[in-house]
């Protein structure tokens, strides 16, 4: 008497559809187009939206990071990634010189300084048991002198014309190699949060931790391998971040700090874990990038923004944010 | 006239008709008991009644009158006191606080004096049987789960109410325990009190209860008095007309051949909550562990398992050492553990069933990537033979019920092999039906050859399945019951011998 192939009650429901974080950010960032176009003419243009998508995607780059850190659960967050950002920025910038042939050198270098810091971050919460709050707090504290320390106050090192190109100049299909590169680390992480084995780790870690534990999982290598996963995806950012302003300048990859979180949270992934996905977090990117361009439209400096953005967190901590109360 | 009356009340959580026809009468001065397997809506029935859910259909009479219960806070008012499944203790506070939670003497301030002096009556109700450090000023936490469950009894009892409603309210108390709470539950009674019992034991049932009420698949199927029925009909009931499936028909073991193969031996294990445990289980064995709750034979099976790991002895598998460093690293040899507490334990909660039902067949193998439609081959025979109820791989796993749930964390372990499966309790809280399921699977499965070792807070179960089985007491196996040795009377007399 078998009932596996019993008919699942229909599960389409638009109200449901509609209440899906990927819709809601969509929907939004259709209505803060025309309200830009309506407040400024040009604002909505091809153009105009393209550079909106470079800034984007370096949101939304740091933003990957941040969302495999937070799936992973138990409170994970990792609030160092703009002090990554900044520091893979200043040491592109030194490596490369301006020269194209530094280049891959710079990619490497940053890689593995951004691997590092995500793997002292990932040894401090799994092995010390500190929480990623305070951890990666920390950590962003220590990257702050540090960059103190290198740079000394004066701006130094420049993007190589190569990359400058690959990120504001268009590359294929007219669009600049950077929102590609974006396109492909979407489909990279959503292959692998819901392809392989490890995402169904991811998951499960952030959902029931003992449980993932007692079925086999290697529960501390994972979360270790989230946090310098996100030191990693920061660091490219902070490549990125190099090429599309030409030289690196004191705290560039601050502001990241924050809209990679609230990007995570929009896109439906509680801060609680468990759940969500990269694709929601892309459209949060996206979300957040047009109203920072609108706020500056409409003349609001950058406490202005700073305040809109942490308002924006907290309200949708109401909505998204509290994980609901699971039957288990 | 009864005094507290559900008439045909029903419930929808969203798409889940939770309740289709909920009837239930309770006299004063009676124990009235609720059975039905899991999912089939008593839970949802207690709620309705106490005030927590809010019915669509039907109507609640008290006394005869329509009553409106809109709240907790109006159950408590008409009279209704209940025991939730779920603990609903305040872990940081006191015993005493605890138990008059809903009730704290004193104005603004708590009056200390006289909620310790109030909660201590309720505390002395259980004199004798509470076990160590458990007094007014105990700190929840502290606690051990038996204890918890006691105060979350007493603050049921603490509500003076004229109906006391207790949804499974003995899963982690020793017999002892059990017997003292069926006590007090009788001298209420006789009191004039209504008491409604959820309970999955049907030694409990008949101990205690006057009347039984059936509820199958969200329907009120029988009303019927204990001393005119037996287990036999009321398992009857609650199963529908499958007839084989009606009773746990009583275990023969299978004689273990002497000639077969040892594949665990466990010699002078220690670890945390036990010392100097040993024996063998043989190919094809199901080794039973008995004794009261908690006397470390979740332990022993946690230690091997690497959950906890052992802090001496040695273990053999299959002749080679194991050592039991981590979970991954016994699976990874071959041994399975299954949990009573899923939710702890098993559940993957808000993920779907696919995710749910496949880690360890990735960890086995080897995967690296998740290929659906593959593992949703893999995965079916396990669930099949478990006869788990399922709509699709890909619901979350919380829209089972508990049974089906518990159904799925079990497949995980069955789609490849172990050559062991340690089974901790596996059917704490689950409904009949998936006990049977489970424990034909389980003979079946050491009929193949697999080595099982099986505690079970139910002697029936023991006794029903078991080719030996060990009295734990206080950390350590004091008897072996073998052959015809394995009645209730021994392993009753064995649990209770002292340490």
């Amino acid at each position: 008497m078998s009932t596996m192939d019993q008919t699942p009650r229909s599960r389409f429901s638009v109200i449901d559809i509609v209440k899906t974080p990927l819709v809601v950010a969509v929907a939004l960032i259709v209505f803060l187009l025309f309200l830009g176009e309506y407040l400024s003419p040009g604002f909505a243009s091809g153009q105009q939206i393209l550079r909106l998508l470079i800034v984007a995607a370096l949101m939304g780059i740091v933003a990957a990071g941040q969302n495999l850190v937070i799936l992973g659960g138990r409170e994970g967050i990792d609030l160092s990634v703009g002090g990554v950002v900044s520091l893979a920025a200043i040491i592109a910038g030194n490596l490369m010189a301006g020269e194209n042939s530094g280049i891959v050198l710079a990619i490497v270098g940053c890689l593995a300084a951004g691997a590092l810091v995500g793997l002292i971050n990932g040894i401090g919460v799994t092995l010390l048991r500190i929480p990623p709050l305070v951890m990666t707090l920390g950590m962003l504290g220590v990257l702050q002198g540090l960059l103190v320390v290198i740079r000394n106050g004066i701006p130094s090192g420049r993007a190589a014309p190569g990359l400058s190109q690959f990120v504001t100049q268009p590359f294929l299909l007219g669009l600049p190699g950077i929102i590609w590169l974006w396109i492909v680390i979407g489909i990279c992480m959503a292959f692998l949060l819901g392809r392989t084995m490890i995402g169904y780790r991811i998951y499960a870690i952030g959902s029931n931790e003992q449980a993932a534990f007692m079925a086999g999982m290697p529960v501390k290598t994972t979360r270790i391998l989230l946090f310098v996963l996100s030191g990693m995806f920061a660091a490219v950012a902070g490549i990125c971040l190099l090429g599309y302003s030409g030289s690196s300048f004191a705290n560039v990859g601050e502001q990241y700090m924050l809209p990679s979180i609230i990007a995570v949270v929009f896109g439906g992934t509680p801060l609680s874990g468990g759940k969500g996905g990269y694709t929601g977090t892309m459209a949060g990117a996206i979300l957040l990038t047009v109203l920072q361009s609108i706020l500056t439209t409409i003349n609001i400096d950058e406490s202005g923004r700073q305040m809109v953005f942490g308002a924006t967190l907290l309200l949708l901590m109401l909505f998204y944010g509290r994980g609901k109360a699971l039957r288990a | 006239m009864a005094r507290l009356a559900a008439k045909a009340v029903s419930k929808t959580y969203g798409a889940t008709k939770a309740l289709r026809r909920g009837d239930l009468e309770v006299e004063a001065g009676e124990v009235h008991v609720l059975i039905g397997s899991n999912g089939s809506g008593k839970s949802t029935l207690c709620k309705i009644v106490a005030g927590s859910v809010r019915p669509d259909n039907g109507e609640l009479l008290f006394e005869g009158h329509p009553m409106v219960v809109s709240g907790p806070n109006a159950a408590r008012k008409i009279g209704i006191g209940i025991f939730y499944q779920e603990l609903s203790l305040a872990p940081h506070r006191t015993v005493a606080e605890n138990i008059l939670l809903s009730d704290l003497p004193g104005g603004v301030f708590v009056d200390r004096k006289a909620l310790n002096t109030k909660a201590q009556r309720y505390i002395d109700l259980f004199k004798n049987v509470t076990g160590d450090n458990f007094h007014a000023g105990a700190i929840v936490e502290t606690l051990r789960p038996d204890q918890r469950q006691l105060v979350e009894i007493m603050k049921a009892l603490s509500s003076e109410a004229p109906i006391l409603i207790f949804d499974e309210p003995t899963s982690a108390l020793d017999r002892a325990q059990v017997d003292r709470f069926f006590e007090i539950l009788r001298e209420l009674k006789d009191d004039g009190r209504s008491i409604v019992f959820i309970s999955h034991r049907m030694d409990e049932i008949f101990a205690l209860g006057d009347r039984v009420t059936v509820i199958r698949d969200g329907e009120t199927v029988a009303t019927k008095r204990i001393a005119e029925t037996d287990a036999a009909e009321v398992i009857r009931l609650m199963v529908g007309g499958d007839e084989t499936l009606t009773a746990a028909e009583p275990h023969q073991p299978t004689a273990v051949a002497a000639t077969a193969k040892t594949v665990l031996a466990v010699d002078a294990l220690s670890g945390d909550g036990f010392g100097n445990v040993s024996f063998n289980v043989a190919a094809g064995e199901i080794l039973g562990l008995g004794g009261l709750h908690g006397q470390g034979q979740s332990a022993v099976l946690r230690a091997l398992f690497g959950a906890t790991p052992p802090t001496s002895g040695t273990v053999l598998l299959n002749d080679k050492a194991l050592a039991s460093s981590s979970p991954r690293a016994t699976i990874n040899r071959g041994l399975a553990y299954i949990s009573g507490d899923r939710r702890r334990d098993g559940v993957i909660a808000g993920r779907p069933i696919l995710e749910n039902v496949t880690p360890v067949h990735a960890l086995k193998q080897r995967l690296s990537l998740a290929t659906p439609s593959s593992l949703r081959e893999k995965a079916k025979p396990a669930l099949e033979a478990l006869r788990t109820k399922f709509a699709g791989f890909s619901h979350p796993i919380g829209s089972l019920s508990g049974g089906n749930q518990q159904k799925i964390v079990i497949a995980r372990w069955l789609i490849d092999r172990p050559d062991v499966l340690l089974l901790d309790d596996p059917t704490k809280g689950i409904d009949l039906q998936a006990k049977t399921d489970l424990f034909q699977l389980i003979r079946k499965l050491a009929a193949e050859g697999m080595a099982i070792v099986l505690y079970s807070s139910e002697d029936a179960e023991l006794l029903g399945n078991a080719d030996r089985i060990l009295v734990f007491n206080g950390g350590s196996v004091t008897r072996e019951l073998t052959g015809a040795d394995r009645t209730p009377f021994n392993l009753y007399q064995a649990a209770y011998e002292a340490a």
